[in-house]
């Protein structure tokens, strides 16, 4: 077990380099230059070049990665190219503004979900498993800022509930007042991967429903729901952690469109402001730390499914 | 009194500013409607006027309670530091925290504000600052003139990074007096340097101040809160030296997307929203206590052709001529701008400006000309490439409008939409044709030094013409208004005639405001009032 969780975080790490090198030459390809970018219409050759200057943009590219990635490794993401400001302290606030959101979306998305999915799978084709699936499925077709508008519509403008907008500060407010401060953007999010871990559950315990010792279990007479809550769960445990650990990075690092939609200062904002500042090494950093996520969730979710199954801790 | 609201377009300058004063002075309804309708406006138009007048000197600020400003983009590079300002969000919040030697009016005239006394010798080539005494800093300490020199020495110089550093280029040396006097000694006259010092870069900072992780100034409000691309929340500052901060608290944050931003303003998120696209400007006209907040403004879009690239000089003028007379602009300003604008004439200044020169004839939509025009050259239908982004409403379609009408005579234009991103770096003033959104300058000079004179870094279509910028430095001396007013109209008609870009229109900056804002200003510089407006605001049901 040891050596395959070993062996996972050294897949791992290849992972982080790879990426990190794409990461570091993909910002470089990009026209225009952070100097530019800063000074937009104002700039002048004189002063563009001044800038240049002061940010280190005139040497070599292999030096600017290596001392990147070094300072990296070291927990220095180096200073906003265009604003001086060091990027972990940019990136400090907004990873718990996004986590606030994620977490909230997860703790009432994710069993929810899992309960709706595992429920259609007790009785697949009956009139609840058809609603179910005709529901998520339109909701996967949905485009974010369509379930959003229509949230906003619903609820701001008709009811007079909520906020169109979600900037104001989350500090010193309790679980319920969060809460009600980020129901829109929760609610959004909560259709949006709902309707994928409705999918998934549902799927990977009918998959286990139709192996033989299922078949076994039914012939002797177990009852149905035991069948599926202390027979199959257990072994579709492993494909449902994986969606539920794809979903959860995507709450970190894919959320552009509902940030942007409720002006929320989250890492998802942070990285299309930098994009449109040209800000590289906050780029660089925000990719890191994406790539870093996904990573690590990922692990968490083999572990799991190792620790739930023990023939994938045994390969043949 | 809203001096550039385009609701009494029939005031002109001096007129706004005439009622301003009697109004102020307590004149009755009847004097103000007699004066009025002596300068020839209806009876309904002069009681309007004066209804607003009044009810706006009427209005004493109330202090309290809590004001919310959605700016709109912004981001990592937000901040405090004033010679990098870039957005209108920087703008409003150096507003908020900071103070500038003059404060511009609503008629871009300006009035003392750190520096009491504002003084020239006769040919405006050496200014004296008489700075107030019992100015304090939000950390206690004492304004004096070695915060101005300090400020003002970080626009100076090859190496500054200042965005406005070609403002005060003919600046020589900031030389302190004594601790409440400065002197700006100038290589050539400037009459218009205290206008020039109240925008927006010439925020005054403390005497050494390099962290600008937050703001030390002498502004009405203090800093709570600043997070680069997330809000800025600014609190009163006790000992604010004058009028003004009257708020609990000024918050104050970008919204990028513009439908998003017109949701929190309806849906009362926020109290004031810039940029207010044009066709939501019904559905804000049509809710209840909301509504427009528009500035009559000199802003332009235009399409600018490089003189120096295509072949030979006469060819090139007659390209130009025909793109000029295949503007749309009556239907630009009607159709995309909804009104909130005005038609350009192919060059930048328009009558918001103190200098415009109303003689110039306006140059129309004429395709047949044009064709005649294009008939001169050998290009024939080949596909002529015009480079535009949504840089602002309207620059897109200033480009489709033209090349629709020239399709109808023959002439072909190639239209490539590019991003916004990286616009100004990599397209504008490298692509032979491309488009670009101007702001306006407080004065008609400061404009065309930044963009038309031959030897201006922007200066767009590479147009030489040395008589054009003898001119352009002669007139910064010249104190006689009808001799002014005169080279102003030769400087106007020197663009139209022969600068070669289509300047199709001007537009206002269009923002939304709810009705329980008051104090708002109309300085037509930008967003916002000019970002003026956070020293006067305050709610009217605190």
């Amino acid at each position: 077990m040891w050596s395959l969780i070993l062996k996972r975080i050294g897949i791992g790490l290849i992972t982080v380099v790879a990426v990190s090198l794409i990461i570091f030459i993909g910002t470089k390809i990009l026209p225009g230059d952070a100097a530019q970018i800063r000074l937009g219409q104002n700039a002048t050759p004189e002063n563009v070049a001044a800038f240049r200057e002061r940010l280190g943009l005139d040497q070599p590219l292999y030096i600017q990665y290596l001392s990147w990635l070094w300072d990296f490794v070291r927990g220095d993401l180096g200073h906003s190219l265009a604003s001086d400001v060091p990027i972990t302290n940019l990136i400090a606030d907004r990873y718990l503004n996004t986590v606030y959101v994620s977490v909230l979306t997860a703790a009432i998305g994710v069993p929810v979900s899992l309960a709706l999915g595992i429920m259609a799978a007790m009785f697949p084709g009956s009139l609840y498993d058809r609603v179910l699936t005709f529901v998520s499925v339109s909701l996967v077709a949905a485009p974010e800022f369509f379930t959003a508008t229509l949230l906003v519509l619903i609820f701001v403008f008709s009811l007079g509930i909520g906020n169109a907008v979600v900037v104001g500060s989350a500090e010193g407010k309790g679980l319920f007042q969060l809460i009600a401060h980020f129901a829109l953007p929760i609610a959004t999010l909560s259709f949006v991967i709902a309707s994928q871990l409705i999918r998934m559950s549902r799927a990977a315990v009918l998959n286990v429903m139709s192996s033989p010792y299922i078949e076994m279990a039914i012939l002797k007479g177990v009852p149905r729901r035991r069948i599926i809550l202390r027979h199959a769960l257990l072994n579709a445990i492993g494909p449902i952690v994986n969606v539920v650990a794809l979903n959860l990075a995507y709450l970190v690092t894919g959320v552009i469109v509902v940030e942007v939609y409720f002006g929320y200062p989250g890492l998802a904002t942070l990285i299309v402001q930098g994009v449109q500042t040209r800000d590289f090494i906050l780029i660089q950093g925000l990719g890191m730390i994406f790539c870093l996520t996904y990573v690590i969730l990922m692990l968490i979710a083999d572990i799991a499914a190792f620790a739930s199954n023990p023939r994938l801790r045994h390969p043949k | 009194m809203k001096r550039n609201d385009p609701k009494f377009g029939q005031l002109g300058y001096s007129d706004s500013e005439i009622l301003n004063h009697m109004v102020k002075r307590g004149a009755s309804r009847r004097q103000v409607m007699g004066w009025m309708m002596a300068a020839g406006a209806t009876a309904t138009a002069a009681g309007t006027v004066f209804g607003t007048a009044s009810e706006a000197w009427a209005n004493t600020p109330k202090r309290g309670g809590k004001l919310i400003f959605a700016g709109d983009q912004h981001g990592p590079n937000d901040t405090l530091d004033p010679a990098l300002f870039t957005s209108a969000v920087d703008y409003f919040r150096g507003r908020m925290f900071y103070g500038s030697l003059t404060r511009l009016t609503d008629s871009l005239g300006y009035e003392p504000e750190l520096a009491e006394e504002v003084l020239s010798n006769d040919n405006a080539t050496v200014w004296t600052f008489k700075l107030r005494k019992g100015v304090e800093w939000h950390d206690g300490k004492s304004f004096t003139a070695d915060d101005v020199i300090y400020s003002m020495n970080r626009h100076m110089g090859a190496d500054s990074v200042s965005n406005a550093s070609s403002l005060v280029s003919m600046i020589d040396a900031w030389e302190k007096v004594n601790d409440h006097e400065v002197r700006a000694v100038l290589s050539s006259p400037n009459a218009d340097l205290p206008i020039a010092l109240g925008t927006f870069h010439f925020k005054i900072l403390q005497d050494g101040t390099t962290d600008f992780s937050t703001a030390v100034g002498t502004g009405p409000y203090r800093v709570k809160e600043f997070k680069p691309g997330v809000r800025a929340v600014g609190v009163p500052f006790e000992n604010y030296w004058g009028e003004g901060g009257y708020l609990d608290e000024l918050e104050h944050y970008g919204i990028g997307d513009s439908v998003s931003r017109l949701n929190a303003f309806l849906a009362g998120d926020v109290d004031a929203m810039a940029n207010l696209p044009p066709k939501a400007i019904d559905q804000v006209t049509g809710t209840a206590g909301r509504d427009v907040w528009s500035l009559k403004a000199g802003a332009y879009i235009n399409i600018a052709p490089r003189l120096d690239m295509g072949g030979n000089n006469s060819s090139n003028a007659h390209v130009w001529k025909a793109m000029q007379l295949l503007q749309d602009r009556e239907r630009l300003v009607r159709g995309v701008l909804k009104g909130q604008g005005s038609l350009g004439n192919d060059q930048p200044i328009n009558a918001a400006y103190f200098d415009y020169c109303a003689d110039l004839p306006q140059r129309e939509l004429d395709p047949e000309k044009a064709k005649w025009h294009w008939d001169q050259t050998d290009i024939g239908s080949t596909a002529v490439p015009v480079v535009a982004a949504e840089v602002a409403p309207g620059a897109v379609e200033q480009c489709l409008f033209m090349q629709r009408e020239a399709q109808k005579v023959g002439i072909n234009f190639d239209v490539k939409k590019v991003t916004t991103d990286g616009y100004w770096g990599a397209v504008w003033l490298v692509e032979p044709i491309a488009v670009a959104s101007w702001n306006m300058r407080p004065t008609a000079n400061i404009m065309m030094t930044l963009a038309f004179a031959p030897s201006a870094a922007w200066n767009e279509t590479r147009w030489e013409n040395e008589q054009f910028e003898q001119l352009l430095v002669e007139v910064r001396g010249v104190t006689d208004p009808d001799q002014r007013r005169q080279m102003y109209c030769d400087l106007q008609t020197m663009i139209h005639e022969e600068n070669g870009q289509a300047l199709p229109a001007h537009r206002n900056y269009v923002d939304a405001v709810a009705d329980h804002v008051g104090g708002l200003t109309h300085v037509p510089l930008n967003n916002f009032g000019g970002a003026e407006a956070p020293v006067s605001i305050y709610r009217k049901d605190a």
